[in-house]
């Protein structure tokens, strides 16, 4: 084949050229020697690139530029070959103990009590709660009066409350928020009160003068005991498992009626009895009811056009449940090599 | 309160299993804590190995002066050889025998076994040792009547099951056998037997007066006494002991064992006085007198206030009202005569006056609950009758002092508001049967009246719905609320505070919960506890320090090396007003330098889009010049009489940070047009701090500098004395275009210029 057309220059055989080219790359070992021969068979001064360049006809344009393609692709294959090789050539040299410590970057922790609060306000936030907060310091009215808890009732004692004066006091529960929220609006209300509650408890393994609780109120109309039970059952499956049954069993608060105590099948054992459920296959969790008529008249609701009905348990008790904690003080002792296993 | 099974099946019987029974009885009435059995244990034929014995022969063991050696019958033809330490019986008693095998309520095995070289094939029993009663200076003695070999358990009340059960604030009438009884009627619509005292009354004596007073009709409104002469004060028998016992309470004769066993059947507490110990043979009700004292039974001298209600004789007190009697005029062995107190105290009183004299006795546990005037009948004429069995007493006096009660609640009822609250249908007849049950009367057109028992607790429609209610707990299925209108975030302020909880964590602090009671605080107006728990938790803290203080120290003494800890919580400030203001605060510390507790608190509020401006101030209760203000709050160098070593900590009150938080971030271009980098040094005096440099530079060149922020203090002879050198790494920027060499140089000069006219710094080179 005669690519000059002038006929002046010499002919080259690029059958023979391409194979010689591909000898080559194939016998570079190492970048340099590869370059080398790139530079030869494919470079701007290179036979091919000027027979390129003088080509005129398409016929002849388009066998070298086949050679051109597959050359530079061979160079490519080659070039990642060597590469390879030397990658591999490096890493063999050098012994590698994975198993040495990270770096590791300081990390704190949320308390415990935190994580599980949360995790407790973003359920009820999913089933469109909210989260309200009032103040820990309560007069009698919204922790006593307003909940219609009578005057002889044994929690009004100094003996189990803390008062600051004859009408104020720490409150014993988180349910004067309850009344506050009320009084702050018009129902629907669907609400989770979460906080510090105070007690005239002498601290032990199971007992704190200062202690978290969270409560969850609804007020809508036609809500009843059943509604309850699905709300705290999704709750429970949610926080527990999607296997957990709840009970409600009778029970006496002052501000609901009827009262019920909640209890949840025991996700250790599950129900068949252990000695976290004291071998009953049920864990008590919580005070629940459907709120007493008398409340909603504190607060000036209607109780024949209102109901509702409002659930509360102790954040502690469901962190020492699933967590294995068995003793209250763990929690203010701030104790790093405890907090940190959280 | 403790519930022996047999007891309650005297009143109400029912054919389901015990612990079945427990179960349902926990979703309708009360809690069953346990189910267990006392006395001789059932099973494996174990009761059949105890047997009525008759003793043949009973003679001194030949090596041993405590023992008799005994032949007993017990009906197998051939007699048993028994070595026995009682001596209160001898040939011809009829006793009660343990064959070898037999397994005691304590757990003892008997065997077959030589004592001093003489075979005792068996045990003549103590009542102790079946738990009968609390005796074991000798053996039971039996009536002769039982034949040898007859089962012991057909003459004795040898086992029992007992539900151990607890009763909510509302419900008096669950405090006695009987208002158990009741319950169970109405779970399993089974009839119920007549309330005891109730029927048999008969006449009431008039043979002599008896002198009653009542000064407090309010704290007392009712007071029967009866006058029972020719008393024998002796032992209970076997099956009032055996249910004392199984009710959890000691036998001590048979007059108090009636006025217990009568509280434990009905729930009304009785107490009787040896008639003959009171003074002019008189009952006062009355407050006691300032100082005055009385013995009571537990053997405590009590000095009482006019608070106290008692019961006086004619000189003295001889009770605490409700709650315990006098040691004085206790029943004794020599008492002949007897007066009884059925009477009715007013729940409040008694709490009060138990809290005051730190008492409690079983009495006052019932009165607490709010007992009803009426039960004091059933129960005055119930250990009536059974003193009239017991101690062969003659009834001879009557009084009966009483104020008027308060009406009993008569209810309307809609039968379908039970729908309305449980979520269930529930049968009117159901309904109406359950009320009936539980003593309601019921009216065709459903006016409710509520019994004397339940009228503090059964007043409204919702009550009496509850009382439907409580027995289909069980069924309820779980539904979900309807909802017309959704919501359900946090609040902003919620928001943010996970956010700076979160960015502490990252910032590697330990998150804390400390008390919100302290032993102390720096606030003069912090709140403080009249009558606190304990010194240690005594005021209301304003700050979070001392608390993060407490926390840092624990984790030292254990042997943590680097503490960082943070807290967010309440303070409590005094407003003047009754209630406190109560902010959020944060509160961190960190072993370390006031450096290392600035950046996390730059940290905080760069999270919170908020610039940090901080200046030196002196901190109210730290004497560290390291001591910082900062919006919201304060960083400081701790105290180190606070804690060892090196401690910084900072505070800061989170809702003042959040009212300056953005309400949204815009976008700054910092892309499109590069930035010009410098680092410029500037000498300056001594007191001349970064922040002011920056402050004025910022002045000066405007918002093209974008940043400045010092790398580098330098002191020595280079700088020459009462003078550093501060190195800045300078950025300036536009977002509108490049900035040129000459926008570069213009705004470099106008910050040296600036700074070296304000503070006569001088550009290092």
């Amino acid at each position: 084949m005669n690519v000059d057309q002038q006929g002046e220059s010499t002919t080259v055989d690029w059958q023979q050229y391409e194979s010689d080219a591909q000898q080559a790359i194939v016998a570079a070992s190492t970048a340099g020697e590869l370059d080398d021969a790139r530079v030869h068979y494919l470079g701007r001064k290179g036979d091919l690139a000027q027979a390129l360049r003088a080509v005129r006809d398409r016929e002849s344009g388009m066998l070298l530029n086949g050679i051109r393609a597959r050359l530079e692709t061979a160079v490519d294959a080659r070039r990642a070959a060597i590469e390879n090789e030397e990658l591999q050539r490096l890493y063999a040299k050098s012994s590698f103990d994975v198993t040495l410590p990270g770096e590791t970057p300081q990390r704190g922790r949320l308390h415990i009590l935190t994580q599980v609060k949360r995790e407790i306000e973003d359920v009820f936030l999913g089933m469109g709660f909210e989260v309200y907060e009032g103040g820990e310091v309560t007069d009698t009215w919204h922790n006593f009066d307003a909940l219609t808890t009578d005057p002889g009732h044994p929690s009004r004692s100094p003996t189990d409350t803390f008062y600051l004066s004859d009408d104020v006091l720490l409150r014993t529960h988180t349910s004067p928020d309850q009344i506050r929220l009320m009084e702050s609006r018009q129902p629907p209300i669907y609400a989770i009160m979460p906080g510090r509650c105070y007690r005239r408890d002498t601290p032990d393994a199971t007992h704190s003068p200062t202690f978290l609780q969270v409560e969850s109120l609804v007020v809508d109309r036609g809500i009843t005991l059943s509604d309850l039970k699905g709300v705290v059952l999704h709750f429970f499956r949610a926080l527990f498992g999607p296997e957990r049954e709840v009970r409600m069993r009778t029970s006496y608060f002052p501000f609901t009626e009827p009262s019920v105590e909640f209890d949840v099948t025991c996700f250790l054992c599950n129900g068949q009895g252990c000695a976290v459920c004291k071998h009953s296959g049920w864990i008590e969790m919580g005070g629940a009811g459907w709120v007493d008529p008398d409340v909603f008249r504190n607060v000036g609701y209607d109780p024949e056009v209102w109901s509702g009905f409002a659930f509360g348990l102790g954040i502690e008790r469901i962190a020492m449940l699933r967590h294995g904690l068995g003793d209250l003080r763990l929690f203010w002792e701030n104790d790093v090599r405890m907090l940190e296993q959280f | 309160m403790k519930v022996p099974v047999t007891w309650l099946r005297e009143y109400v019987d029912f054919d389901l299993p015990v612990e079945e029974l427990a179960r349902r009885l926990v979703f309708t009435s009360c809690e069953v804590d346990r189910v267990v059995r006392r006395g001789v244990a059932d099973g494996n034929g174990n009761l059949e190995l105890f047997l009525v014995g008759k003793v043949l022969e009973a003679e001194k063991h030949p090596d041993a002066d405590r023992l008799q050696l005994t032949k007993v019958d017990v009906g197998e033809g051939e007699p048993r050889s028994i070595v026995c330490g009682a001596w209160n019986f001898g040939a011809g008693a009829t006793v009660a025998v343990a064959l070898p095998g037999a397994v005691l309520p304590n757990g003892l095995t008997l065997e077959r076994r030589k004592v001093r070289g003489e075979v005792s094939d068996g045990m003549i029993l103590a009542e102790d040792e079946v738990d009968l009663g609390t005796d074991h200076s000798g053996i039971m003695l039996l009536d002769p009547e039982h034949e040898p070999g007859t089962p012991l358990a057909e003459v004795l009340p040898l086992g029992d099951t007992v539900l151990e059960i607890e009763t909510g604030y509302n419900r008096p009438d669950l405090t006695s056998i009987y208002g158990i009884a009741r319950e169970v009627s109405a779970l399993l619509n089974v009839p119920l037997a007549p309330m005891p005292g109730v029927q048999d009354s008969g006449p009431v004596p008039n043979d002599e007066a008896v002198d009653i007073r009542i000064e407090d009709f309010e704290r007392c409104p009712r007071y029967i006494g009866r006058l029972f002469r020719g008393v024998r004060v002796g032992d209970s028998p076997h099956w009032l002991k055996a249910r004392l016992l199984g009710a959890g309470m000691r036998p001590i004769s048979n007059v108090v064992d009636v006025t217990n066993y009568v509280m434990l059947a009905l729930g009304n507490p009785l107490h009787a006085f040896d008639h003959a110990k009171l003074a002019e043979s008189r009952i006062v009700v009355r407050r006691a007198r300032e100082g005055e004292t009385i013995r009571t039974l537990d053997g405590a001298e009590r000095t009482l206030t006019s608070e106290e209600l008692v019961i006086a004789d004619a000189e003295r007190p001889v009770a605490v009202a409700g709650i315990m009697g006098g040691e004085e005029s206790e029943v004794s062995a020599d008492t002949q005569t007897v007066l009884l107190e059925a009477a009715n105290f007013e729940q409040l009183g008694v709490l009060r006056s138990g809290e005051r004299l730190h008492m409690r006795s079983e009495s006052q546990t019932r009165w607490e609950k709010g007992v009803a005037p009426e039960l004091a009948e059933p129960a005055a004429n119930y250990a009536t009758q059974l003193l009239d069995e017991l101690t062969g007493a003659r009834w001879t006096g009557h009084a009966d002092v009483k104020a008027e009660f308060s009406e009993r609640p008569f209810i309307r009822l809609r039968p379908a508001r039970a729908q309305e609250v449980v979520g269930i249908p529930i049968e009117e007849t159901d309904q109406r049967e359950r009320l009936i049950r539980l003593g309601f009367d019921v009216d065709p057109e459903w006016n409710v009246d509520t019994p004397y028992w339940r009228a503090r607790d059964v007043k409204r429609e919702i009550d009496l719905v509850e009382e439907v209610a409580r027995f289909h707990l069980e069924e309820v299925p779980p539904t979900l609320p309807t909802r017309e209108e959704l919501f359900g975030q946090l609040t902003r302020e919620q928001r943010l505070r996970r956010l700076v909880a979160d960015v502490l964590v990252g910032c590697g602090y330990f998150e804390a919960y400390t008390y919100s009671l302290q032993a102390d605080d720096p606030h003069p107006d912090a709140l403080v506890l009249p009558e606190p728990l304990s010194e240690l938790q005594r005021v209301l803290r304003t700050t979070l320090l001392y608390g993060l203080i407490g926390a840092a120290r624990h984790n030292v003494n254990v042997g943590t090396e680097d503490v960082a800890l943070f807290e967010i919580a309440h303070v409590y400030l005094a407003t003047g007003e009754p209630l406190p203001n109560e902010p959020w605060h944060l509160g961190g510390i960190v072993r370390g330098d006031f450096y290392r507790a600035k950046g996390a608190v730059e940290q905080v509020f760069s999270a919170l889009k908020l610039e940090s401006r901080f200046e030196r101030a002196p901190h109210p209760f730290m004497p560290s010049p390291a001591s910082a203000a900062v919006e919201g709050g304060w960083v400081s160098q701790l105290d180190p009489r606070l804690l060892e070593g090196e401690w910084s900590a900072f505070e800061l009150d989170l809702p003042e940070l959040f009212a300056q938080v953005p309400e949204r971030v815009l976008y700054e271009d910092v892309i499109t047009y590069p930035p010009v980098r410098q680092d410029l040094a500037f000498s300056v005096p001594e007191e001349v701090s970064a922040g002011e440099l920056v402050a004025a530079a910022r002045e000066a060149a405007g918002p093209e500098l974008r940043e400045m922020r010092a790398f580098d203090v330098y002191h020595g002879e280079q700088v020459g004395p009462k003078r550093k050198s501060i190195a800045f790494a300078v950025t300036f920027q536009s977002p509108e275009r490049t900035l040129s060499d000459e926008d570069a140089t213009r705004l470099r000069t106008a910050v040296v210029e600036a700074l070296a006219a304000r503070f006569g710094a001088e550009l290092r080179a």
